[in-house]
This record gives structure tokens, C-alpha cells and sequence, in this order.
């Protein structure tokens, strides 16, 4: 409920009363989101690095629900940031894609946290599935700071940060960030939503498959 | 210990069976996870070094590509750099344009003073921002040692970090709709 009234009022907010961007035009819109879920997909891939550490100590089994979990809204954050940032180059660039630093890196943690979910499917059992894709989970952070950081060590079409430890204190309009704040927060709010929602289904999936192999013994 | 009368204690057997398999192959595939996590890193190391060798650049900038004579050698490279003020021209009736660039100042728009500037060529259509004075113009393509032309391929707009409202009066900014006026 919360997440659905954030989002509605965020949708206002960047449709309506965001200003018009000076330079890009309308298209800049699409930043309000583009940076939100791009911030967030790594957010998602620091809760599955913690929770794959977690599991690898402590073996929980809810260590590796959140784990499992995350990378799934992770994936889905990262693959949005990419098709809203294919959307924005096109008319501003004047290409869909170019291999520059932040976008290959971001394809990089794309193709890492794809290959965590095809490592828990794949695996012959799935403790070992849970206990390798914990290792990918954690090993495939590593190129989070990578991508942050990318504009700033290589040269890049990509702009450089708006938010975060290397943001210049006057890259946005007061209003313009005060946006962006409320963006993030209704993102954020999605983001958590998934999440739980996401560690829910996997505590019911694992309590039917426990079912269904104390039938088969029975 | 659970008995069913078809199949006698083969469940149970399978259980302990699929138990002591679960405790033998965490231990064996301590290795290999190992490996496997040694094999993920070192993969990732390789792309990152791979996506960038210290040598090679997303771009050069225009000096950097006057300087160099290597760098005009006719491979395929990108140059970034700022249009030159009244450089641009274009054939009647048709999409080749002809163009200078320049150093892109920092910050303000414009070549900065006295910055070498390389002549380029272009056929197709231009981007939207290709004539903003923030704009920095990337080119993809060679240098044509013949024509001493830089023959591009495909030109990227890289645009200002920041973002202004139009409405906000800044004398220093000129709005993206004034400069246009010779775009086609």
C-alpha cells in the first residue's frame, strides 16, 4: 500500500512537477528513475553478499532465502537500469550502446548475478548450489565500487555521480534533488516490498518441497 | 525407521544414502569450490583488465591525437573534443558535413584558447545535441592521412553532469534551442 501510494506520488512528482532540463529536454525524466533502481541493484547485490556470507558461517537456511532473494530483485533492478539507460542514450547520445567503462562494467555485474541464479539451478545438489552461488554472490560484488567508480578512473560518455561519496555538491537543482530523495524512497520502498515478499514465497517453497520429500518416504 | 511393504527399507537406505553423500561431497568439493571461486575471480579481473588496458582509452582528446603521429596511423579510435566556433559546413543537398574540433574546456562552453583542432568529415544524420556549446563531441573513426581528415564513422554527444531547469536564468548556460539554428 505504501510502496503503491509512494510510487503513484513519485510518478506525479517526475511527470509533473519535476522541472524541464535545460540541455536534454524531457528525456532527462527518465533520470529520476534510471539512478534510483541503478542504486538500489547495488544495494540488492550488498544484501546477497552479507547474506551469502551469513550462510556460508552460519548455514541457515534463512541466510540463503534473503541471499537467493536479493540477487533475484538485484538482477531485476540492474537489467531495468540498463534498458532505461539504453532508452536515454539513444536521443542524447545518439547511440543505443558503446562499450565505455560504466556501461561494460554494468553489463559485467549483470552477467555475474545471472550466472548466481544459473549456478543455484545447475548445481547437482542444492546445498551446493546455496554454498557456490554464496561464493559468486560475494566474489561478484567486487564490481559494484568497479561500476561506481568507473567514471570516475577511465574516461567515459556516462556523466559522473550525482549522489554518493563522489558527487559534485552542485550536480542537481534543489528541486531537482529534493526529486531524486523522494524517487529513491519510493524505490526503495519497491525494492523492500520485493524483497520480503521474495523471502516469503522461497520459505513457502522450501516448506512444500520438505513436504513433498517427507511424503515420498512415507 | 520407516518400512513400506512394496519396497522394503530402500527409502530409508536412499535417505542415509543421499545424507552421507551430502557430508562426503561438501568435503570434496571444498577443492572445488575453491577453484570455482579462484576461477570467478580471476574471470572478472580478466574482464575488467581486458574491457581496459592501461593503454587504450574509451578516448583520446584532440591533442593527445595531434601529438601522437601513432595515433593517426589510420586505426580506428574515438577523439572527443568541442566543436570549433563557425567550422561547421555542409554540401547542398546532401548529409556530408565538414567540421573542426578542438579541446572541450572544462565546465565552460567552447575550444579552449589555443588548443590544436583536427578537421573531420561526416555523412548521416547529426545527433540532437551535436550543436549545444556544452556538448562534448566524441567521433568514431580514422584518421584519413591523405585527405589529413578525420573520417568519422559515428559521433556520440557526451552531455554536462549537471542538470538545469529551463526556467532557472543562468547567463552563463545558453539554452540548447538557441544554438540549432544551423542544424538541418
Amino acid at each position: 500500500m505504501l510502496t503503491a501510494a509512494l510510487t503513484i506520488v513519485d510518478g506525479y512528482l517526475i511527470f509533473v512537477v519535476a522541472p524541464t532540463d535545460q540541455v536534454l529536454g524531457h528525456i532527462q525524466r527518465i533520470f529520476y528513475i534510471h539512478v534510483p533502481i541503478s542504486i538500489l541493484s547495488f544495494l540488492g547485490f550488498l544484501v546477497c553478499a552479507v547474506a551469502g556470507i551469513g550462510y556460508l558461517i552460519r548455514r541457515g537456511e534463512m541466510w540463503d532465502r534473503v541471499a537467493h532473494a536479493s540477487a533475484e530483485v538485484g538482477v531485476v533492478f540492474v537489467t531495468l537500469a540498463l534498458i532505461t539507460g539504453v532508452i536515454w542514450a539513444r536521443p542524447v547520445w545518439g547511440v543505443w550502446w558503446t562499450w565505455e567503462p560504466r556501461l561494460t562494467t554494468t553489463l559485467i555485474l549483470w552477467l555475474i548475478y545471472v550466472a548466481y541464479l544459473m549456478i543455484r539451478h545447475y548445481a547437482p545438489t542444492p546445498q551446493q548450489g546455496r554454498a557456490w552461488s554464496a561464493v559468486v554472490g560475494i566474489i561478484g560484488f567486487v564490481d559494484v565500487p568497479i561500476v561506481y567508480y568507473s567514471v570516475q578512473w577511465w574516461r567515459s560518455i556516462h556523466p559522473v555521480q550525482v549522489i554518493g561519496p563522489e558527487a559534485a555538491d552542485d550536480a542537481l537543482e534543489p528541486i531537482m534533488a529534493r526529486i531524486l530523495v523522494f524517487s529513491l524512497i519510493a524505490v526503495l520502498a519497491l525494492f523492500t516490498y520485493l524483497l520480503l515478499e521474495r523471502v516469503a514465497l522461497r520459505g513457502a517453497e522450501d516448506a512444500v518441497s520438505a513436504i513433498r520429500r517427507q511424503g515420498n518416504y512415507e | 525407521m520407516q518400512t513400506d511393504p512394496y519396497t522394503g527399507p530402500v527409502p530409508v537406505a536412499e535417505y542415509a544414502a543421499e545424507a552421507e553423500l551430502e557430508r562426503s561431497s561438501w568435503r570434496n568439493h571444498r577443492t572445488r569450490l575453491l577453484i570455482l571461486g579462484g576461477v570467478i575471480a580471476l574471470a572478472v579481473a580478466y574482464m575488467v583488465y581486458a574491457a581496459f588496458p592501461g593503454n587504450t582509452l574509451y578516448f583520446v582528446t584532440v591533442s593527445e591525437f595531434m601529438e601522437d603521429p601513432r595515433l593517426r596511423d589510420g586505426q580506428t579510435l574515438r577523439v572527443a573534443g568541442a566543436l570549433a566556433p563557425d567550422s561547421f559546413r555542409r554540401e547542398d543537398g546532401s548529409t556530408l558535413s565538414y567540421f573542426s574540433l578542438g579541446d572541450k574546456q572544462a565546465d565552460v562552453p567552447g575550444i579552449a584558447p589555443g588548443s590544436p583542432q583536427v578537421e573531420a568529415t561526416y555523412v548521416g544524420v547529426l545527433p540532437d545535441l551535436f550543436f549545444n556549446p556544452h556538448s562534448e563531441i566524441i567521433l568514431e573513426g580514422h584518421y584519413d592521412g591523405h585527405g589529413e581528415v578525420f573520417a568519422t564513422d559515428n559521433i556520440l554527444v557526451k552531455c554536462p553532469s549537471k542538470y538545469q531547469s529551463m526556467q532557472s536564468e543562468n547567463p552563463d548556460l545558453i539554452p540548447g534551442a538557441a544554438a540549432p539554428a544551423q542544424s538541418y
